[in-house]
């Protein structure tokens, strides 16, 4: 079977992130938090289908810590 | 400032009592009037419909903070306070704030809220009717931020109606500004001179502060306005939140059933009190450079009145967004701000709401409110007075 194509990935800027766990909310099919309240990412890429659950995790970080990264547009 | 080109305009003053007793039909009209819209009363362009508010609000590079008071002369009185200032000065401050107020700072503290808030409660709910104001949302932020910040007791009781004057002075150069500006140098006073780095609590929150200038954090002469911010972002925001709540509680006893029925839901119930009656109604940013909007270009210079409290009810974005509902998804309301200015306190401030429907769902099972009295104030909403009596189980 054909993997989905990815549409990008999560990023987090630590520098940013104070750990509000909104995201691990929004989104636990892709993300959890670590023991500093971090998000650690859990897939590689995200698939057509995740996307909607990808950007409400971005849209919930208080901060705006979290971004979704299009492979055409590294950091 | 730049000349509006093509944008909606109305002639709405915002910061009218009128307009504040409910300013959602005004809000609304806003809304529909364009993506911003320029207010002749105040020489300002509202942004009020949410993805704007979030736009403006998620890029400090394009619109800048320096203005976010509607006058000139706060804005200079504020000079390099964090809410006026960029990366990399403001991550520096965020960070001694962040360090001590974000959640996993705040982990062991809860237990104490906890107790706190269920000492208070079960005092006023042996009274059976009390003021959800006067006797328990004035209280509570002032007790427990208070202590946190390691404030001496000495002159908190005349804390709050100095730091609505200094909300007061957020606003366009109005009367009510006007009339809070000769309270500033008592707050100034209160902050300098009673909260200095020997008056402040061991390990608390203020003296940190000091504790960050001794490790090169940042530089001394910030430290008593990052204690000033502590104090005049903490609490009055808090007690408007927590007046709310009882308020809303209060007007949707289906809301509070179900939130007996599910006291799981209450970290989501007090997300919905701050998104329906946002504490924080309206800050103020610059477009740094042109701004094109749907039909309008915001030219590059002017001056955007963000309108948390509108954007919070806009049904572009909201479902039904005039319902009050526990149980809807509003993880992304934009009550506490957003992005590097997004409130530092917000994990704080709901530790204190949820403590206090915790402790009122441990016995209340229906509050009676009477007649609320609205306060007034430039930036923030909220109540005077809320006479309630509460039924227990």
């Amino acid at each position: 079977m054909e993997q989905p194509e990815k549409t990008g990935h999560l990023s987090v800027d630590r520098g940013r992130c104070e750990g509000y766990g909104m995201c691990e909310q929004a989104a636990p099919e892709l993300l959890h938090l670590d023991e500093d309240d971090v998000p650690v990412i859990d897939v590689a890429g995200i698939s057509p289908t995740q996307k909607p659950l990808a950007e409400a995790a971005v849209r919930a970080c208080p901060v705006a810590a979290l971004s979704v990264r299009t492979a055409s547009a590294p950091a | 400032m730049p000349s509006p080109v093509n944008s909606p305009r109305s002639d709405a003053d915002i910061f009218s009592e009128e307009v504040m007793a409910d300013p959602y039909p005004v809000y609304r009209a806003l809304r529909d009037a364009g993506p911003v819209v320029y207010l002749e009363h105040s020489d300002v362009f509202a942004v009020a419909r949410y993805e704007e508010a979030r736009r403006v609000l998620g890029d400090w590079e394009a619109f800048s903070s320096a203005d976010v008071a509607l006058n000139e002369q706060f804005n200079h009185y504020i000079g390099d306070g964090i809410l006026r200032a960029d990366p990399p000065l403001h991550d520096q401050l965020r960070g001694v704030l962040s360090a001590r107020l974000a959640p996993r700072a705040l982990r062991d503290l809860a237990p104490d809220i906890t107790r706190r808030a269920e000492l208070l409660v079960d005092r006023l709910v042996a009274k059976g009717s009390f003021d959800a104001v006067t006797d328990l949302a004035r209280w509570f932020p002032v007790e427990v931020v208070g202590d946190l910040i390691g404030l001496p007791h000495e002159g908190r009781e005349r804390l709050l109606p100095l730091l609505d004057a200094n909300f007061n002075c957020f606003g366009p150069d109005n009367a009510r500004t006007q009339a809070s500006f000769p309270r500033l140098p008592e707050l100034a006073e209160y902050v300098m001179a009673g909260a200095t780095r020997a008056a402040l609590t061991e390990g608390s929150m203020g003296r940190a502060v000091y504790d960050a200038v001794d490790a090169g954090e940042i530089p001394e002469a910030v430290a008593p306005w990052l204690v000033m911010t502590y104090v005049t972002a903490g609490m009055d925001t808090t007690v408007h939140a927590i007046g709310h709540t009882v308020w809303l509680m209060a007007q949707h006893p289906d809301q509070w059933d179900a939130l007996r029925a599910a006291p799981s839901l209450v970290p989501q119930a007090f997300r919905e009190v701050v998104r329906y009656e946002s504490s924080v109604q309206v800050f103020g940013r610059t477009a740094r450079v042109d701004w094109s909007v749907g039909d309008v270009t915001v030219p590059a210079g002017a001056r955007l009145a963000v309108l948390y409290g509108s954007a919070n009810r806009d049904e572009r974005k909201w479902a039904d967004a005039d319902r009050f509902d526990i149980t809807r998804d509003n993880l992304d309301h934009l009550g506490f701000g957003y992005g590097l200015h997004g409130c530092a306190g917000q994990a704080l401030a709901r530790l204190e709401g949820e403590a206090i429907l915790r402790a009122l769902l441990r016995s209340v099972s229906h509050i009676e409110a009477g007649e609320p009295v609205r306060h007034f104030n430039n930036i923030l909403r909220g109540l005077d007075s809320l006479p309630v009596t509460v039924i227990t189980d």
